[in-house]
C-alpha cells in the first residue's frame, strides 16, 4: 500500500467520531423517550457499553488481517464463493445505511428551512459535495475530519446554554420505568451510535501499534456516547415529559426559543453545523461503499465508483415523500445496519477464530 | 480546456444562491404584536399591530402603527384572513408579544397557541400576557408612544420587560411556559395588562391551571409571588412595607427595601399516613433604600427592623398560598416535587381535589446587609 495513504491512530480517532456523530444527534432524545420515558438517558450508557463489543470484534479482526478491509478478508474467513455473495450483501447494506442518512437529511432540512426547495436538489448538494470528497486518499479524508472537529464544541455550548432554563425535576424519578423498557430503548440508541463500523475499512490504513487503534476507536465511542447523553439528558430536563412526545426534533425546538442580541433563531445556525456532521458521516459511509463497489468489480480505484455511488444514492432517496414513508424506511435500515454493523462483525470473528483452530488443528497432525 | 472548466466553476457559483425558499424583507409586512380574542359564538379574532416605519431625512422617522382585525374559527384561519386585508404577505417570525383577552385566556389557551409552536418560523421567543377585557383594546390602544415612536408591539414589550427587572411578573415566554403548561404538577403565571386611558399598565400577573387561566394576583404582592417562585436576585426587585403604627406622620411608618439575595428552600413532606404539607422558606438579604426616620446605627435597631419585616413578608406570603391554593394553581410546583420524590404518592392521588387541602405555608426570614450612604 503506498505510503500516502495510511493515516495514524490520532486521525481515527476523529474518523470514528465524526461517523459516529450524524443524524440521529437531533431526534434521538424524541426515539429514546418514546420508549424509555424520561430514563431515555440510561438506555443510550447501556448502549455505549454494548457497541463496546462489536468494537473489539472489529478491531480483532483486522488485528488478524493486516492492511486488508473486511471485504478483501470475507472471502478468506468464508470461501471465495460465499465471500463474494457475503460482500455483495454488505455493500447493499452500504449502500442502505447512505440512502437514510440522505432520506432523514432532506427530512429536517426540509421541515425546518428549506420548505419549498425541491428534494433532489437538497439531497444531491449533499450528496455531491460528499462524492467529491471521496475521490482523495483516505489520509486526505482524515484531514479534513479532524478541521471540521472544533464545530462540536460550538455545539456543545449551544445545547449548554439551555441549563438557563431547565427544570432538573422533570428527570425524576430516575429508572422509573424499568430495567425492561430500558433495555428496550438501547436497540433504537444503538442505531444511532452506529458509524464504529467504518473502521471495518479505516483501520486497514491506520499505523501504529494495535493497541493504540483499539484504543482510539474506543475513546471515540466513549466521547460520542458521552456526548449524546450530555444532549439527551438536557432535552429531558428542558422539556416537560408531557411535551415532549410532540416534539420529534427537541434539540432544534429547544434552541429556538433561544436568541441573544447579536443572534436570533440559534437552531437554524446549529442546524448549519448539524449538516457539517452528516456530511461528515455521509463521507465515511460513502468511503466504505465506494471500497467495497470497487473491490466487487475489481476496479483498479474506488474513485471510478465513487460518483455513481453518490448518484445512485441521492435517487434512491428522492422516492420517499410522506413522513410515514420516511419513518418506515429508516426504521428498516435501522434494523438491518443494526444486524449488519452491530452483530455481523462478532459472528465473523467467530467463524474467523474457528476456521484458524482447525487450520492450526490439521497442521499439527499432518507434521 | 483549462479555462473551459474555470468559466463553468465560476459560472456554477451563481446557482449557489438557490432560487427556492426566499422571504424577501420588502415583501413582507413583520407583524410585532398580535392579539386573541373569543367572540360570543366562538370564532377567534386575531388582532394584529404592524408598524409602518415612515422614512425622513434623518433617517428611522416616525411610525405609522396600523392595527388590522381577522375573524376565523380557528387562530390559523384567522391569520390567512388577515394576510388577504394586508396588501404584502404577512409574516410573524419578528413578532414581540402575543396578548391573550381575558376570555381567551379563560378557555384552553393551547387551542390558540398551537400555531406558534408548530411553526418553524415562528418567534418563540416572543412574550406573553393576558389582557383585562379584550386583547383588541391593548394592541389597538392609540396614545402618543404607540401612534409616533415605537408603535404597539415595540411598547408592550419594553413595558413587560420592565415590570420583569422590577420581579414584578415573572419573566415568561411562549416557549418557556410550554413544558410548565404540560406539567400535571406545576402551574404558570404571565403579566396581566390593564388598558387605561393613556397607557397600558402591567397590574400584577394572571395565574394559570393547567391550559386556563383561573386567577389574578395585584401589584406589590406580585414580586413577593416572583420572589416565592425562587428568583434568586435581579435588578431592581423593592419592596415598601409598614412596619409600625406608632408614627403619626404616615410616611414614617414605613420602610423601603431592596433584595439582593432570596435563597429559597423549598420542602414538600408526606406522613406515613398520606398526609401532604409543603413550606417554602426565602431567605433574604436586602439593603434599606429608604427609612426616614434615620439612625441606623445600632444592632439592636437593625435586628427590630428584621424582625418587622419578617413577620410582615411571611405574612404575605402565606396569603399569596392561600390565594393560589383558592385558585387551584400550583404555581410553584408542589405536584413536580411529588412526581419526583414521592411518586408512589402521587400516583395514587387526585391532586386537582388534593392540592386546595394540603397543608401550604411560608416563612421568610429577612437579613439587612446595607442601608444605602447615610446611617
Amino acid at each position: 500500500m503506498n505510503s500516502s495513504h495510511t493515516i495514524t491512530h490520532r486521525q481515527l480517532f476523529f474518523i470514528i467520531t465524526q461517523s459516529q456523530i450524524g443524524v440521529g444527534v437531533l431526534s434521538l432524545p424524541y426515539t429514546l423517550f418514546v420508549k424509555a420515558k424520561t430514563d431515555g438517558w440510561i438506555s443510550l450508557l447501556l448502549a455505549g457499553l454494548f457497541i463496546q463489543f462489536s468494537i473489539l470484534a472489529i478491531w480483532k479482526l483486522c488485528e488478524m488481517y493486516p492492511k486488508q478491509t473486511i471485504f478483501d478478508f470475507m472471502p478468506k474467513i468464508v470461501g471465495t464463493k460465499l465471500g463474494a455473495v457475503l460482500n455483495f450483501l454488505f455493500v447493499a447494506h452500504l449502500f442502505s445505511v447512505c440512502v437514510v442518512l440522505l432520506i432523514l437529511y432532506n427530512s429536517v432540512v426540509s421541515k425546518w428551512i428549506f420548505y419549498q426547495t425541491p428534494r433532489l436538489v437538497v439531497i444531491s448538494m449533499l450528496a455531491l459535495t460528499c462524492v467529491y470528497c471521496i475521490t482523495c486518499t483516505a489520509r486526505e479524508i482524515a484531514r479534513f475530519l479532524m478541521l471540521v472537529s472544533p464545530l462540536l464544541l460550538v455545539m456543545f455550548i449551544f445545547v449548554g446554554y439551555a441549563y438557563t432554563d431547565v427544570h432538573l425535576l422533570y428527570a425524576f424519578p430516575v429508572g422509573a420505568s424499568g430495567i425492561k423498557t430500558i433495555l428496550s430503548g438501547s436497540t433504537d440508541a444503538l442505531i444511532s451510535l452506529l458509524g464504529f463500523d467504518t473502521a471495518l475499512v479505516f483501520l486497514a490504513y491506520t499505523q501504529g501499534r494495535s493497541n493504540s487503534k483499539l484504543k482510539a476507536i474506543s475513546y471515540a465511542s466513549l466521547c460520542v456516547t458521552l456526548f449524546y447523553c450530555f444532549v439527551t439528558f438536557t432535552t429531558y430536563i428542558f422539556f416537560n415529559p408531557v411535551e415532549i412526545v410532540i416534539v420529534p426534533e427537541p434539540v432544534l425546538y429547544m434552541l429556538k426559543a433561544f436568541s441573544f442580541k447579536i443572534l436570533e433563531r440559534t437552531d437554524l445556525i446549529f442546524l448549519s453545523i448539524w449538516i457539517v456532521f452528516v456530511t461528515t458521516s455521509l463521507i465515511s459511509y460513502l468511503f466504505f461503499t465506494a471500497k467495497g463497489v470497487q473491490s466487487i468489480f475489481k476496479l483498479k480505484h474506488h474513485k471510478s465508483a465513487a460518483p455513481y455511488v453518490g448518484i445512485i444514492c441521492a435517487l434512491i432517496a428522492s422516492i420517499p415523500a410522506s413522513k410515514l414513508d420516511v419513518q418506515l424506511w429508516s426504521k428498516l435500515i435501522g434494523m438491518s445496519a443494526l444486524c449488519c454493523s452491530g452483530i455481523f462483525p462478532i459472528f465473523l470473528l467467530l467463524i474467523a477464530v474457528i476456521r484458524k483452530r482447525k487450520g492450526k488443528g490439521k497442521g499439527a497432525v499432518s507434521t | 480546456m483549462r479555462s473551459v472548466r474555470l468559466i463553468s466553476l465560476f459560472s456554477s457559483l451563481l446557482l449557489l444562491t438557490g432560487c427556492w425558499d426566499q422571504a424577501q424583507l420588502n415583501e413582507t409586512k413583520l407583524i410585532r404584536a398580535a392579539g386573541f380574542d373569543y367572540l360570543k359564538n366562538g370564532k377567534i379574532r386575531n388582532t394584529a399591530s404592524i408598524p409602518q416605519y415612515l422614512n425622513t431625512e434623518s433617517g428611522a422617522g416616525p411610525v405609522n402603527n396600523q392595527v388590522f382585525h381577522a375573524i376565523g374559527n380557528t387562530a390559523r384561519q384567522s391569520r390567512i384572513k388577515l394576510d388577504r386585508k394586508v396588501s404584502e404577505q404577512v409574516e410573524a417570525s419578528k413578532n414581540l408579544i402575543v396578548v391573550l383577552g381575558e376570555d381567551a385566556a379563560k378557555k384552553d389557551i393551547y387551542h390558540i397557541l398551537d400555531v406558534f409552536y408548530r411553526d418553524p418560523k415562528s418567534a418563540l421567543n416572543a412574550r406573553i400576557a393576558v389582557a383585562k377585557g379584550k386583547a383588541s383594546d391593548v394592541i389597538s390602544a392609540k396614545f402618543k408612544e404607540t401612534e409616533t415612536t415605537m408603535g404597539i408591539g415595540q411598547y408592550l414589550n419594553e413595558s413587560v420587560r420592565s415590570a420583569e427587572k422590577s420581579s414584578i411578573v415573572p419573566s415568561e415566554n411562549i416557549q418557556t411556559i410550554c413544558p410548565v403548561m404540560f406539567d400535571p404538577g406545576q402551574d404558570f403565571a404571565l403579566p396581566y395588562l390593564v388598558p387605561e386611558k393613556n397607557d397600558v399598565s402591567v397590574k400584577g400577573v394572571a395565574v394559570f391551571h393547567g391550559y386556563k387561566m383561573v386567577g389574578t394576583i395585584f401589584g406589590a404582592q406580585g414580586v413577593m409571588f416572583t420572589l416565592l417562585t425562587g428568583k434568586e436576585r435581579h435588578l431592581s426587585m423593592s419592596l415598601t412595607k409598614k412596619i409600625t403604627n406608632k408614627h403619626k406622620d404616615r410616611i414614617m411608618n414605613f420602610v423601603s427595601i431592596k433584595v439582593k439575595q432570596n435563597k429559597r428552600t423549598f420542602k414538600v413532606d408526606v406522613t406515613p399516613d398520606e398526609r401532604i404539607s409543603a413550606h417554602i422558606k426565602l431567605d433574604m438579604k436586602v439593603v434599606i433604600t429608604e427609612y426616614p426616620r434615620d439612625n441606623l446605627t445600632t444592632q439592636k435597631k437593625i435586628h427590630s427592623i428584621e424582625q418587622a419585616l419578617s413577620k410582615t413578608l411571611t405574612k404575605d406570603a402565606n396569603a399569596i398560598l392561600k390565594e393560589l391554593q383558592d385558585m387551584n394553581s400550583d404555581a410553584f410546583g408542589v405536584g413536580r416535587k411529588l412526581i419526583a420524590f414521592h411518586n408512589p404518592t402521587w400516583k395514587k392521588l387526585d391532586w386537582n381535589k388534593e392540592y386546595p387541602n394540603i397543608n401550604y405555608t411560608a416563612s421568610v426570614n429577612v437579613k439587612v446587609i446595607g442601608h444605602g450612604i447615610i446611617e
